[in-house]
């Protein structure tokens, strides 16, 4: 379970103090698939970050299956994220000097996991990479990259599962398979998803739609957002 | 703590090679330390295994002057009251040789030791050939000698030679001998003859100088006992007593001093691999930002992600403390010769084997990975600040504002360097003044670099695009600017450094041989001698010799206003105990000059009167009016001190006296002369007036001064050499650094001339840029060296060694192009890179 109350996001643009996200109230029930959609400058990626506990609201706060994320410090963030938050970026952020299986391993090795190798073996196989497990990042295109990153963000079944533009640096057909695996996801393993992207037809897939103009958020459904898209 | 190791490991055999330069910058230092080390606990044990060898006996009791009765008696009575012992007396003293045939026209002076047949009573000699030492070789005038004579005299082993009026076979080379003097200083070779031709050579005349010694061996638990009870019967006599151990102390305790200052260049060595070590982290932790954000996006506490960087730290600081170990042995089985040879100069040690010793090993590899540690901290706690937000957003890395963790790592290196150097030198002093003297030098090279780098820029503003941007690069974000000026700076810096000292020194010498100054000078001249020698140099080289009386005086007392001192050992105390050389005259020489009282001024006072030199003022706290207590002759002298001056030891022309007495009251003891002459230019001419004087005069010795300065020339050479050695390791560090600091900012100079390309400038204009910048850079490098550098001679030659400073343009101008030279070739071709590859690859793998 996911709640923002009157969380809101200010920073300091020059001398001048800009509102990125405005005040805004949110709760998203456990096993819900939530589209943060919007254009360049919205505020969606900030939004996502605050509930990733990456940054911090300048109001408000935010609950994590009733832990009140904002009070917590840097370490205890970590923690938390490892264990009940996976994250996938649009440039897959993988590091670049581990192989494929090394990458999905260090979540689970951080959380102490016992049987951390055979799970990785798994979550690797999950999204079709087994043949692809020993090599590097640049040794994979990018639709794999991303891949190895969505299995890494699954790593320690978290039940929430934060993706900011995944397939934005991909082709349409990598594009596809990605929001394909999120789906199965989300399904069969009754994560809560929350995508950040520009994308209609990638935003009318979710439960709820949150639309973001100039940092202001709200609901809008699948079919009004399809229907403004034509 | 699994994860944390498995990543360490991880993260290491990926980035091993980008960060081997943290270890090369670390097995520098630690072999330099762990080889010094090393080379002076062998030298160490070689000397202290066989110190009873080194005296020769247990306890030796010493004598400058004939044995007074009083003091023969003192000791045959203590020694007889000793239940077991042998004793055996022994002669030493300075003199000179010469072939019996006369055809040779050659004498030199040699250190001649006349022994008994007990000599010695540890130890043995060693002769040429395996010829075994027996006493027997001595008797009825035998000589041993070492090989360095016959050649100088141009004789052979069964050939004869003079000394004094004794004329003598050698029969052997001596190759070890048993209770030399240590020292590579001598003033001529040892020759070994009977004591008893010692004594009837006629040698031991009025005034001459040498050591007449009582060896002594008495079981190992009276030795102490013994000395204490020598000492305290002789405070009065001007006799010194000392045990082996007394010996082994005094070694031990200055080569534990060599060792522990000499490993303190090696610390200097290893804060420079320091900066390198500082540089690398620096660079590296940039590049591992994104890494360091995904660990903490995946739930890494900053804890566990510092831990992993640390674990990689100590394990390359070990791995290159190890790789240091290695050079250093490697540096021990290939040591130059010429480095050696002074040591093996020193009797008694010519086996002299090098090897790493256990506790300099240990010794390096710990510093290795406590100043990796030290150093790679600054830069490996900025990961704390690095935010996992960095992965969706730039710019929300690093505070660069002043907070409380910097602060505490400045404070924790600057302890734990104090502490290591300290440690290093065993002294905490020590450890306090080189931390300050190189923070300080650190410092100012710093401040200029900036203010260089700074008028650079200004004036490269005006010129155009690629020195334009060439000098821009030495201002940019991330430079390696002031790390590489530091670290080529001070390297420099201490070579050119060195140079010019030993230049300066150099010219202090020659000074003293210029046209109108002595260069030999004849001592142990007696009294009814002087006639002879003056006529015989008038008729060889149409000089009269200045003769300067001498006397051997001890200061046994002072009655004055601040100081009173009633005995002997009062005076030794305030160190101004032991025999002086002393003369008396009526005038001032040039040398001297009169800073308080009256010389010899109003009327003769009842009376002796004296005046001191500035240094036994200071020593024994002296007052004008004071009275002095000497001892000249066994006789009691009281002498008003009238007057204080001050004597320029350089200007070796009117010699030196620490006492100057007025003329009226020595005049009727019994002296000896000392002479000052210029001695023909030609070799040849020299050796035979040389030969000349000691024919006619026996006990008289001529010192050749060119000699002299040859041999101090030679030290002074074999010191320059080892220091350079060490600059020019701190160069090949600096270099290292330049190239490290090349590969870190190479990536990003790829992508912009990957741009400068894509934008339309050719080849030459960035090779143009390279140029300009790795000159420039040299160059600046050069200046802060050379301008170091006579910073530090300046004040070298003016405080510590006391001789007129003279810049050395020679040295500073070939200092300062080579370091510009070597750096703009390192890093233009360091950078060779950039122009070879394409741009389209760059800016795609980007």
């Amino acid at each position: 379970m996911i709640e923002l109350r009157n969380v809101s996001k200010t920073v300091v643009s020059g001398s001048e103090p800009l509102t990125i996200v405005q005040p805004l109230d949110l709760s998203v029930p456990a096993g819900r698939h939530v589209s943060i959609f919007g254009p360049s400058g919205s505020g969606k990626s900030t939004l996502l970050s605050l509930i990733a506990g990456l940054d911090a609201p300048t109001t408000g706060n935010i609950h994590i299956d009733g832990v009140d994320i904002t009070e917590l410090d840097e370490d205890t963030l970590a923690r938390l994220r490892g264990r009940k938050i996976g994250v996938v970026f649009q440039f897959f952020h993988l590091v670049p000097s581990l192989t494929a299986f090394e990458n999905v391993l260090i979540p689970l090795e951080i959380a102490g996991a016992i049987d951390a190798q055979r799970r990785a073996g798994v979550l690797l196989d999950e999204v079709g990479l087994q043949d692809r497990a020993h090599h590097y990042p640049g040794q994979l295109s990018g639709g794999e990259q991303q891949r190895v990153a969505i299995a890494r963000a699954l790593a320690n079944e978290p039940p929430i599962l934060l993706a900011d533009e995944p397939t934005g640096n991909l082709d349409s057909t990598n594009g596809r398979h990605i929001v394909e695996l999120l789906q199965r996801v989300q399904s069969s393993r009754g994560t809560t998803v929350m995508l950040v992207t520009h994308d209609i037809e990638l935003a009318s897939v979710a439960d709820v739609v949150l639309r973001m103009r100039d940092g202001k958020a709200e609901k809008v459904t699948a079919d009004g957002l399809r229907r403004e898209g034509r | 703590m699994r994860f944390v190791v498995r990543m360490a490991v991880r993260e290491l055999r990926a980035s091993w090679r980008r960060l081997a330069f943290f270890f090369v910058c670390v097995a520098i230092g630690v072999g330099t330390i762990v080889a010094l080390r090393s080379l002076i606990q062998g030298v160490g044990v070689a000397m202290t295994a066989e110190t009873r060898a080194l005296t020769a006996a247990d306890v030796v009791i010493v004598s400058e002057q004939p044995w007074s009765a009083a003091a023969l008696a003192i000791v045959d009575e203590t020694l007889a009251d000793e239940p077991v012992i042998t004793a055996t007396k022994s002669t030493e003293m300075m003199t000179m040789a010469r072939p019996l045939d006369e055809s040779k026209a050659v004498a030199r002076v040699v250190e001649l030791r006349g022994v008994e047949a007990a000599f010695p009573f540890y130890g043995a000699f060693e002769l040429e050939g395996n010829q075994p030492y027996r006493h027997d070789l001595l008797l009825n005038g035998g000589a041993l000698v070492r090989s360095e004579l016959l050649t100088q005299l141009d004789v052979e082993i069964g050939e004869k030679i003079v000394i004094g009026n004794g004329t003598f076979e050698i029969r052997g080379v001596i190759t070890r001998e048993p209770g030399g003097q240590l020292g590579a200083f001598s003033f001529g070779p040892r020759v070994l003859i009977d004591r008893d031709d010692l004594v009837s050579a006629g040698l031991l005349q009025f005034g001459t100088r040498a050591e007449r010694q009582v060896l002594v061996r008495v079981p190992e638990e009276r030795i102490e006992t013994l000395v204490g009870l020598l000492r305290a019967r002789l405070a009065d006599e001007a006799i010194r007593v000392r045990s082996y151990r007394n010996t082994e102390n005094r070694i031990a305790r200055n080569l534990s001093r060599a060792e522990n200052y000499l490993s303190l260049i090696g610390f200097v060595i290893v804060i420079l691999g320091g900066i390198g070590v500082w540089s690398v982290t620096r660079v590296f932790v940039q590049q591992r930002i994104r890494s360091v954000a995904v660990l903490k996006c995946v739930g890494a506490t900053n804890g566990q992600v510092l831990t992993i960087y640390v674990v990689q730290v100590v394990a390359l600081g070990l791995v290159g403390s190890m790789l240091g170990v290695g050079l250093a042995g490697m540096l021990l089985a290939f040591l130059p010769e010429s480095l050696s040879e002074p040591a093996t100069m020193v009797p008694g040690i010519s086996d002299l084997s090098y090897g790493l010793t256990a506790s300099a090993v240990a010794q390096g590899i710990a510093v290795g990975i406590i100043v990796s540690l030290l150093f790679s901290l600054g830069p490996l706690l900025e990961m704390r600040t690095i935010k996992p937000l960095s992965l969706l957003r730039w710019g929300t890395v690093t505070n660069s504002t002043l907070n409380w963790g910097q602060v505490g790592v400045v404070v924790a290196l600057t302890v734990g360097l104090v502490v290591v150097a300290s440690w290093q030198a065993a002294s905490w002093e020590a450890g306090f003044w080189v931390c300050g003297g190189f923070a300080v030098v650190s410092f100012v090279l710093h401040l200029v670099g900036r203010i260089l780098v700074r008028l650079v820029k200004s004036l490269g503003a005006r010129a155009g695009f690629p020195v334009q941007y060439a000098v821009s690069n030495l201002a940019r974000p991330g430079n390696q600017t002031r790390v590489v000026l530091l670290s080529v700076g001070l390297g420099s810096f201490f070579i050119i450094g060195i140079h010019s000292v030993q230049a300066n020194l150099a010219n202090a010498f020659a000074m003293e041989i210029r046209e109108d100054s002595p260069d030999m000078f004849l001592v142990d001249i007696q009294q009814d001698q002087s006639d002879g020698v003056t006529g015989l140099l008038r008729d060889r080289i149409g000089q009269e010799p200045r003769l300067l009386p001498v006397l051997r005086a001890r200061v046994t007392g002072v009655t004055g206003q601040r100081t009173n001192l009633t005995t002997a050992r009062e005076v030794r105390r305030r160190g101004v105990g032991r025999e002086y050389t002393v003369t008396y005259r009526g005038q001032l020489e040039a040398n001297e000059r009169v800073v308080e009282g009256e010389f010899w001024g109003g009327g003769q006072e009842q009376r002796a009167e004296v005046s001191v030199e500035e240094s036994v003022r200071e020593r024994l706290d002296l007052e004008i009016g004071d009275i002095l207590r000497f001892e000249i002759l066994g006789r009691e002298i009281l002498a008003t001190v009238s007057s204080v001056r001050t004597v320029d030891w350089d200007d070796s022309r009117s010699g030196g006296f620490m006492f100057l007495f007025r003329p009226g009251v020595l005049e009727d003891a019994p002296h000896s002369f000392i002479a000052f002459l210029r001695g023909p230019r030609e070799p040849r001419e020299r050796a035979a007036l040389q030969r000349d004087l000691v024919a006619q005069f026996p006990n008289v010795s001529a010192i050749d001064g060119l000699e002299v300065i040859r041999t101090v020339r030679r030290i002074l050479n074999y010191a320059t050499l080892a220091i350079s050695m060490v600059g020019g390791i701190a160069v090949v560090s600096g270099i290292l650094i330049l190239v490290g600091a090349v590969a870190m900012t190479k990536y990003q100079r790829l992508y912009e001339t990957a741009i400068f390309r894509t934008l339309g400038a050719p080849s030459r204009a960035i090779g143009l840029m390279l140029v300009v910048e790795y000159t420039t850079l040299g160059t600046l490098a050069g200046l802060i060296g050379s301008l170091g550098a006579l910073g530090l001679t300046w004040g070298l030659t003016r405080f510590l060694l006391e001789i007129n400073w003279e810049p050395v343009a020679l040295v500073n101008v070939a200092g300062f192009s080579l370091t510009a030279l070597t750096v703009s070739v390192v890093g233009v071709v360091a950078s060779l890179d950039v122009l070879r590859k394409k741009p389209l690859r760059i800016l795609v793998g980007d």
